[in-house]
């Protein structure tokens, strides 16, 4: 019939009624959008798809991004567990309560709720609660770990959280320091009646104090280091120049001048009466390192500096735990120091050193008296 | 062409010519010699350079014969006697005299001076079986130890710098703590590689006193375009004299500056890679910074040597030298760098 168009292709008109679809599909979603209809009110659960999906993804995601994460370091060192339990105590308690404690009123009208922990890590392998612990989880309110730097950190935690499901109330309060830092109604008091006093009591916790020693092998004795040093830690601590997921958040929620009263109150306490373990390190080519370096390998004796000549800018290392040292120089060898002037000369000493020089020099330090390293040259 | 494109090739060439006449003089210019071999290299270098021309110069003007000439000479250019003559004969007997030249150049230098080969490679023997005044210069990376050994058998360390008395042969004795370098300063005499397990001799003779420049000649790694250092040439006496100060201890710093900047100095490690003689510091990691104030240059022959160029070294050294061997010291404040640069400053 003349005036009339011929009929589309088939395949054409398939693709124009697909097009209408879209365009409704996005107009439909934009209103939805802008109307608001959808209520995000926490108070108001999902429905039950909703909660089935989201819990999938996460199950899944974690499951497949958890495969990527390194072999995990032995985790059954109750020094590692302490560590971690010590950073529960005082980093996750607030959301995810100690075990057998029941929720805050609080957390608990949170969306997703903060679950107790115990029945979730039960079902769960090393490499997944690592990588939760370490990068957090989208659309819930658990954060990822202040630093992306410090994976032994995140072990530390895991090798808690392995453990959990089996921990008694009372067993938890030892391992996390709970009980050395005495009741929390009596620090409130202390508080309440001498306004100048300094809550120590998350301090001492993993610290210590003059009679009792550090919680872990992993946490220094700060008792007798320089004070000006102490307070430069904290500084780094709190600006996020010195990388860690435990003290970067215990710093930045001081003022300056609690850092410095603190860096004070170490500096001067007396070393607590120490246990010494067994370091695996030779003490005797430790101290012929510190004492002479090792010239082929481009390293000074350490007590060039480390003599306790200058120690606000390097601090003395007498008697600190061997793991401890030895931990920190695995550290500056990962470059988690490098943002500090300090630690960028440290960083390359520490690649410097072979792991097995790492031990020696570690076990050598551990075996002094806390203050007592020689100056250079005194044992010459 | 026109007159502008005319000009300007014109000054392009003169610019040009400039720029490498500017590259052919100066303190480490090989054709400006300062020392015996040397000047028996830039004669070689002329001799062959000549030669060449000559042939050159007699190639072309037969090849445009052989192009373009008449029938006649052409004819005499492609002739037996012409092909034998110029193109075996000639050859053979031109390239023996310029061979016999040049090995007889070459091994005057070698025999007069009497360099050789140490193949035990222990340093230490080697300058224990000479005798009179020699230098052991070390290549690491990347800078040059320099350790003298005086006629009277007192040895002292240095670094990045060499003083040698003029018209004296001075055996200078090569080797490397690490990868190979070598050891190449123009004005004075050739190239000679520093070999890890081995120790090479080159004999240096400096005819006419004057500072002269050199570099490390092979591939060290990233800094080896840093690595260089000043061979300065003395009249004896002077010498003599330049010998007793840098053999005895470091200068004994009275100003409070100086005062405090020695204490920064052995209360901050600095002892543990650096010796400064007369102090504690024995380090033997780093340069020797004994008399590290009179020296020409630092860093190895890369920054000048004044309290600007010390301070930055001091704290900046890896974007000076990036990935050198040592740590970059930001810990101090501006006051306290003035201080160590200026006790470092007057050790002279």
């Amino acid at each position: 019939m003349p005036g009339t168009r011929p009929r589309p292709p088939r395949w054409r008109q398939w693709l124009r009624h697909a097009g209408v679809l879209l365009a409704a599909g996005v107009i439909g979603g934009a209103l939805f959008v802008w109307s608001g209809v959808y209520n995000v009110a926490a108070s108001d659960d999902h429905w039950a798809v909703t909660t089935w999906l989201l819990e999938r993804v996460r199950v899944q995601s974690v499951s497949t991004w958890s495969s990527f994460v390194d072999e995990p370091p032995p985790l059954e060192s109750v020094e590692k567990v302490k560590l971690g339990a010590a950073h529960f105590e005082g980093g996750c308690t607030p959301c995810h309560s100690r075990p057998g404690d029941t929720a805050n009123a609080i957390v608990a009208a949170m969306l997703p709720p903060p679950p107790p922990l115990g029945p979730e890590v039960a079902t769960m392998d090393a490499e997944e609660i690592f990588w939760i612990v370490k990068h957090g989880l989208k659309f819930t309110a658990m954060p990822a770990w202040p630093t992306q730097q410090r994976d032994d950190e995140v072990w530390a935690v895991t090798a808690f959280l392995v453990r959990l499901p089996e921990l008694s109330p009372r067993e938890y309060r030892e391992l996390s320091g709970a009980v050395r830092a005495g009741d929390e109604h009596k620090s409130a008091t202390e508080l309440a009646a001498a306004t100048e006093a300094l809550s120590l009591t998350e301090c001492v916790r993993c610290h210590g104090d003059a009679a009792t020693p550090p919680l872990s092998a992993y946490v220094p004795l700060l008792n007798g280091q320089s004070a000006a040093y102490l307070e430069r830690a904290l500084a780094e601590y709190a600006a996020t120049t010195r990388s860690s997921g435990i003290m970067q958040p215990v710093a930045s929620l001081m003022t300056p001048e609690e850092h410095r009263r603190l860096a004070a109150w170490y500096a001067a306490l007396e070393p607590p009466p120490m246990r010494h373990e067994r370091a695996p390190g030779n003490a005797e080519r430790g101290q012929r390192l510190a004492q002479q370096g090792d010239p082929e390998r481009g390293l000074p004796p350490c007590l060039a500096c480390h003599s306790a000549a200058h120690p606000e800018s390097f601090p003395s290392l007498a008697g600190q735990s061997a793991a401890y040292l030895e931990l920190q120089l695995a550290v500056f060898r990962s470059g988690a120091r490098d943002g500090t002037v300090h630690g960028q000369i440290m960083s390359v000493i520490a690649r410097r050193l072979s792991r097995e020089q790492a031990a020696d020099v570690a076990a050598w330090f551990a075996s002094l008296p806390p203050g007592g390293a020689p100056r250079l040259g005194a044992a010459q | 062409m026109s007159r502008m494109h005319a000009r300007l090739a014109r000054v392009t060439c003169a610019a040009g010519a400039a720029a490498l006449a500017a590259g052919c003089a100066g303190v480490q210019s090989a054709l400006e010699p300062g020392g015996v071999e040397a000047a028996r290299i830039d004669l070689l270098l002329r001799a062959v350079t000549i030669f060449c021309t000559l042939v050159l110069v007699g190639v072309l003007v037969a090849t445009a014969v052989a192009l373009a000439g008449r029938r006649g000479w052409r004819a005499r250019l492609a002739s037996e006697r012409l092909v034998v003559g110029a193109g075996i004969v000639f050859p053979l007997v031109a390239l023996s005299v310029l061979l016999g030249f040049s090995v007889r150049v070459m091994s005057l230098g070698g025999a007069a001076a009497g360099s050789g080969l140490y193949l035990d490679g222990d340093m230490g023997n080697a300058l224990a079986a000479g005798s009179g005044l020699r230098i052991a210069v070390t290549g690491e990376r990347w800078w040059w130890r320099v350790v003298y050994v005086t006629p009277d058998g007192r040895r002292f360390e240095t670094a990045n710098e060499l003083r040698v008395p003029v018209g004296e042969p001075v055996p200078v004795l090569l080797d490397s703590a690490d990868v190979i370098h070598s050891f190449w300063v123009p004005k004075l005499a050739g190239k000679l590689d520093m070999i890890p397990g081995r120790v090479n001799t080159l004999t240096l003779v400096a005819t006419e006193a004057g500072i002269s420049r050199g570099q490390c000649a092979e591939y060290c790694g990233g800094a080896h375009a840093l690595m260089a250092f000043y061979v300065v040439a003395m009249p004896p006496r002077e010498f003599a004299t330049w010998l007793a100060r840098e053999s005895g201890p470091a200068a004994v710093p009275d100003t409070r500056e100086a005062v405090a900047g020695q204490a920064l100095f052995a209360t901050h490690g600095c002892g543990g890679c650096h010796a400064i003689r007369g102090t504690a510091a024995a380090g033997t990691i780093g340069p020797d910074l004994t008399h590290v104030g009179s020296r020409l240059s630092l860093g190895a022959g890369i920054l000048p040597n004044d309290a600007d160029a010390m301070a930055r070294w001091v704290r900046d050294n890896q974007h000076v030298k990036p990935e050198n061997l040592m740590p970059p010291y930001g810990i101090f404040t501006r006051a306290e760098l003035g201080e160590l640069v200026a006790y470092l400053e007057q050790l002279e």
